[in-house]
Formats: C-alpha cells, structure tokens, sequence
C-alpha cells in the first residue's frame, strides 16, 4: 500500500498554483494516490516529500541479514500483526549468551552439536552471543576468536566499549556479526565500525523513542541493516515496546520500520524460557537468553516451530506407522490420515483404550478423513499401499485394519487392494475406547 | 455494517403526534424496538412539521436517552439544534449531516471537535449531487481534509457518497458502489462511509427487496453503515449473512441472532 490521498495532501506546499496541471493540491494529491501523476510535476515540492513517498514503496520492515557463507539467519521483513492474518515469515533468531570471562570455546563447541529432531523436523539454535564481561578488549576479541574456531553459526558481538569492539569485529568480520549495541554514547564510532565492515548493527536507546531516533540516524548515516533494541529489561515493558514497534511499523511511522531484538533478564532457567516465549509471540526478530539446557530450548524451539506455520496450510504429521503403547504382533491396527488434528484425536482415544496399538498414518497432503477420501487422497488403494510401504506384514501375525466409519463404504476395496479385513470403527475416534472393549478385550 | 435506525423522525405521524402532544411513548418505543433489533444508532429527526428544532431535539434526545443507552445520530440542517443535542448526548452521537461547503464544514467538524461526536459528511456541494464516482471522491477528499485539519479521527467521519432512487437516477447506482471503493484508499487508516439506504427505493415497487439486495451490494464495496429500517427482519438478516461473508463477524449458528442482539 502506499501512500493514501491524504498523506500526500499533507506533503504538499497547499499553494494551489495549477503548475503541475491539476486544478488543485488535493487534486493533486489523489492522482499521485491512483498513480495517474508524478511528483516531478510539482516544482515546489519539499524534499522530505519526496523521502516520505519513496520510503512509502519500501517494504515496511527492513530485513536484515546475519552471518555468512552456509548459515545465515534473516530478520524482518514482516508484514502482519497477527499470524492468523497472513503469517509470520522470518522466525526467531535464538542467540545463547556467553560470557568472554568463561571457556567460550568449550561452550561454542557444545553450542555447534545442538541440533534437535521433532516431528521430523530439523531445529537449530543460531547464534551465539559473546558477552563483554571482563571489560577487555584483547579478552573479548580472543573469545570471539575461539567461538569462530569451534561454530560456523551466527556470531553476536556484545560491548558498549567501541575499542573492544573494534578489535573483535576486526577478527570475525569476514562472518558478518551483529554488533549490540550502539548507544548514545558511543554511537558514532559504533555506526562508523558497521558501516565500514559491512555488518549488522543493533541500536540500544535509554527507551524505545532514544532508540527508534538512533536507528534512524545510523541508518542516515549509512548502516545498512540496523536492528532495534528498546532498552527496556522489563518484561511488560519490553512486550509493549516490541508491540509498538511492530504496529507503528506496519503503520509506515517514520524511523520504526526496523527489526526488534529482546534480552531475556530472568534468573531461573525455566522463568527465561517463559519470557522468551513472551518476546516470540510479541514480534521479537532475535532474543539473547542464557539457558541452553536441551530441555529448555527445545519447548522454545517447538513453540517458534508453531508460531511461524502457515496457518492457512493444514498441519500434517510424518505418514507412517506409530507405535502406541508396547506393541506386539498381536496389537490391533487402526488407520487414519496424517492431518495432525485427525491423527492426534485418533491417538489420545487409542491411548485411553488401554490396548497397545499401530496406528498406520495415510499420507493425504495432511487433510482430513471425509475431505481427503473426498479428494481421492484416503481410499483402499492408498491404504493398501501404506501397509505395504511400512512393512506391517512383519509386525504383526494377523490381517485386521480398523478404518473409520466415516469412511465404511472403501471396506470392499481395501480388502481386494490388499488382502487384508477391513474391520469399520466407530464414525467418531471418541468411540474407540468403547469399540476396543468390544472387539478386542483380552 | 451496521444500521442507522431512522424511525425516529417526525416525518412518521407518530412522532409527529409526541412531537406535538410531549407524550414520548411512541419516541420510546421505537428507541427499544431498533436498539432490540440491532441498531447501532438511534436517528433522531424532529422532522418538517416542527416549528421550534432546538426544542425539540433536546426533548427527543432527552426522552430517547432514558430508555436506550444506543448511540445517537443527530439528523437536522439546524445546526443550532445539533448543538442543543450534542450538550446533552451521554454518549458521543454522529452528527447526520454536512455537505462538502465552506462555512458549514467549519462549523460542524468544530462542534464535533468540541463533543468528541462523528460526523456524517456528504459528497456533495452547493452545485449538488455530482454524477460520477470521480467528482464523489474529490468531494470526499475535501471532507477528509477538513476534517483532519479540526483534529478528527477519520475512523469518526462517515462519508455517504449519496444514493439516488433506481427509478430516475439508475445510473448513479454503479458510480455509488465505486466511489465507496475508492474512499477506502484516500486515508489510512480510512474514513468510514454510511449511506441513506431508504432513497434507492423511493416511489418503487418492492421496496423491502430493492433495499436489501442493495444493502448487501454495498457491503461487498465496503460499506460501515446505513440509516435504514431496523425493523425490517430481512435486511437485517440479510446483513448479517453479508458480514459473515465479508469476514467481519465469526460464524456460528445463530448469526443473525448474534448480529441483532450486539447490544
């Protein structure tokens, strides 16, 4: 969208003098608006005019890219305030902290092995944030240093100090860290030392109107890609400013239309995993927290998993054979389709039957009983072939599939596609307990 | 979309007669009747027959206010009688109505200023009702204007690009949905718009049936809001069904008892 009629009205000199052709501003104005006129026209126009509608065809949240070579991570480019409107695009990038006073190596080696499976799905953590602590310049560079050796993933540099700064950037830039943070009070070396290597910048007001005032003027002054961080280490406070950044963003308000970072103060390792999730859910482009036990980031990674799904895709789990409970040849085989809220309510009601079960999941593009048989997707033939793909025959000494009532009437084709007894369910999962004790009580 | 109940007008005899007799329970009730069936404002109108508008505006709005908490539009070219309802509004009300006209702009965005009341603009002029959508547009484009320089919101300004009746201005139909789709464009966030749904019917056949497939055709252009009938069951059905499509309201079962009983 760009700029509306009365927006450019507003830029105007309002002088009426029919010099670009156009009998009045406002008239003017509303060509500009349908694109049937061009700014050139107007020989009195104000350069901040012209900015304010160039900036208007820009996307309203700038992307900013962090790291290089094969793992980079992207910020911004956003364009919702809610998920549920479009998506959310570009997920959150998860940095662990890491003191320069600790073995950073050892931690940047134990950092480069976390990789976690879930649902058939690859999670990393992205980036590593080496912290200033000891106020050393030569020791800070020197941890940058041995992180660089031990992980190719993103690099966060963390000083206020532009001295220590600039000789760790001077060692990674090559990786195109992000430096954090550029502050009023060092802020023209800061915005000097990203401009001239290249990389990322973060910017850290005193609160969110010093920021948003010092990521414009690093941009102005020629940093490219600039981050904002509010300042603000409270957790309401900080979901407000992220709030207000991401709204006056997608309002094109002047100086905001940049990604956000969060810094996750909370000292027990659980309460940090629940603010992170606060910032997550609240548009934060990177959160620096120091938790990095498997079983703290995991829920997080699961949870920026979900939250960046798109929502008008219908969730699917992996297709193929589970195991529900300790199975034995003799387990009864129920069939399902592989959307995940179909699969998921077949399994709770298995699970409540008590019995160990295989639930074979029938891949239908994730959709679910009644629409993928519709479509289809969910038929004695593709059954037929699932039981044969997951090598069901060997795991179990009998030919019973139960198959849902919805779906009765592909009993007959399943059984001649495959050999095997259509046994038909209940039309609702809710039924299997009471179908389990009918048909397969010890 | 949601209406702008017009029963309270002294063209019907009935209020005419409370008008006259300062008995206000045919005033109130209708205020209950519209308010039950899904209003979203109260139109008060003294209506021609009334000699005294700044008197009678207050008692209307007075005698409207104790039995409805419905906000109200305030519809008189007296702006003095405006006045005199806005003082005593509980609830900010929309004023209903100025043309695009210098000074009568200044004076009503001033007064809404002052209330904190929304203002019906509409896209007209001294020279009358324009033809085509372009011309309703700039006319638009001036309220936004001005109402912008008064400091009003434009989610407070209802722009009514003016319907004609379908038997002698047909052609003003297409211009109307138009305009209610560009109006969207000129500000944002946008002005809302509004419309006399009743005018498209004047002296037709079928009216019920020629409001209510307009109504829905102008929904699907964008439109917030109408003066119309409240009473009518299958306009407001029909509403409800239009915003279910155009995504403006969840659906469930009982839409269109969720879309009447909003109050």
């Amino acid at each position: 969208m760009g700029l509306t009629g009365l927006q450019i009205f507003k830029l105007l000199p309002k002088t009426n003098c029919k010099e670009c052709g156009v009998a009045t501003c406002m008239a003017f104005a509303m060509a500009l608006a349908n694109s049937k006129a061009s700014l050139d026209q107007c020989p009195y126009v104000s350069d901040e005019a012209k900015e304010q509608l160039d900036a208007a065809a820009a996307p309203p949240i700038k992307k900013v890219t962090l790291g290089a070579g094969d793992f980079v991570r992207t910020m911004g480019d956003e364009t919702e305030l809610f998920r549920h409107d479009k998506k959310f695009f570009n997920e959150t990038v998860i940095a662990i902290m890491v003191d320069d006073t600790e073995d950073v190596a050892a931690k940047a080696e134990s950092f480069d092995k976390k990789v976690y499976e879930r649902v058939g799905l690859t999670f990393y953590t992205d980036a590593l944030a080496i912290i200033n602590a000891s106020g050393d310049a030569g020791k800070f560079k020197a941890a940058v240093e041995a992180a660089m050796g031990k992980t190719n993933r993103v690099l966060v540099l963390c000083s206020e100090d532009a001295d220590a700064m600039a000789a760790a950037v001077e060692a990674a830039a090559d990786r195109k860290p992000l430096i954090c943070s550029a502050t009023a009070a060092n802020f023209d070396k800061m915005v000097e030392l990203a401009v001239s290597k290249g990389c990322p910048l973060s910017v850290k007001g005193a609160n969110l109107e010093e920021a948003v005032e010092l990521a414009t003027k690093a941009a102005a002054a020629g940093a490219k890609e600039v981050v904002i961080d509010s300042g603000s280490r409270q957790v309401s406070q900080t979901v407000a400013d992220l709030t207000q950044l991401r709204r006056q963003a997608l309002k094109r308000t002047k100086g905001f239309g940049f990604p956000a970072m969060a810094v996750v103060t909370a000292e027990d390792p659980m309460d940090q995993v629940v603010e992170a999730v606060s910032y997550m859910s609240n548009y934060a482009g990177l959160i620096a927290l120091k938790a990095d036990d498997d079983a703290l980031l995991l829920p997080l990674m699961a949870w920026r998993q979900n939250l960046y799904t798109d929502p008008q895709k219908p969730i699917a789990v992996e297709p193929g054979l589970k195991e529900i409970g300790d199975v034995t040849p003799d387990s009864p085989v129920y069939t399902t389709t592989n959307f995940s809220l179909t699969y998921y309510i077949v399994e709770g009601e298995v699970e409540a039957s008590k019995v160990p079960s295989y639930i074979l999941s029938v891949d239908t593009d994730g959709i679910s009983v009644l629409t993928g048989f519709a479509a289809g997707k969910f038929t004695g033939d593709t059954i037929a072939a699932a039981i044969k793909e997951t090598g069901l025959e060997e795991k179990v000494n009998h030919k019973n599939i139960v198959i849902p009532g919805g779906v009765a009437v592909i009993s007959g084709k399943l059984e001649d596609a495959s050999g095997w007894k259509a046994m038909v369910g209940p039309r609702e999962a809710s039924g299997i307990p009471k179908f389990v004790r009918e048909n397969f009580a010890k | 979309m949601l209406i702008i109940g017009e029963r309270i007008n002294g063209m019907f005899k009935d209020i005419a007669n409370a008008i006259r007799t300062g008995d206000p329970t045919a005033v109130q009730m209708w205020a209950k009747k519209q308010e039950k069936n899904g209003a979203g404002w109260l139109d008060i109108n003294t209506g021609p027959a009334s000699d005294d508008p700044v008197k009678h505006m207050k008692w209307l709005v007075e005698v409207t206010q104790e039995v409805s908490d419905v906000p109200l539009a305030l519809d008189s070219t007296n702006y003095d009688a405006i006045e005199a309802g806005l003082e005593i509004c509980k609830i900010p009300p929309l004023i209903n109505s100025v043309p695009a006209e210098w000074p009568k702009m200044e004076r009503v965005f001033e007064m809404a200023q002052k209330y904190n009341a929304g203002v019906i603009g509409l896209a007209m002029n001294e020279k009358g009702i324009p033809k085509d959508a372009e011309s309703r547009v700039a006319l638009a484009m001036e309220l936004c204007a001005c109402a912008d320089g008064y400091g009003i919101s434009m989610e407070d300004l209802y722009i009514d690009p003016l319907l004609l009746p379908v038997n002698v201005g047909q052609d003003h139909g297409p211009e109307v949905l138009e305009t209610l789709r560009q109006i969207k464009t000129l500000s944002d966030p946008a002005p809302k718009t509004t419309i006399g749904l009743s005018n498209i019917s004047q002296g037709t056949k079928k009216r019920e049936l020629i409001n209510r497939i307009c109504a829905v055709m102008l929904i699907a252009a964008g439109l917030d809001t109408a003066v119309g009938d409240a009473c009518d069951d299958e306009l407001m059905e029909a509403i409800a069904t239009a915003r279910l499509i155009m995504n403006l309201d969840i659906y469930c079962d009982s839409f269109v008892q969720v879309y009447k009983n909003r109050w």
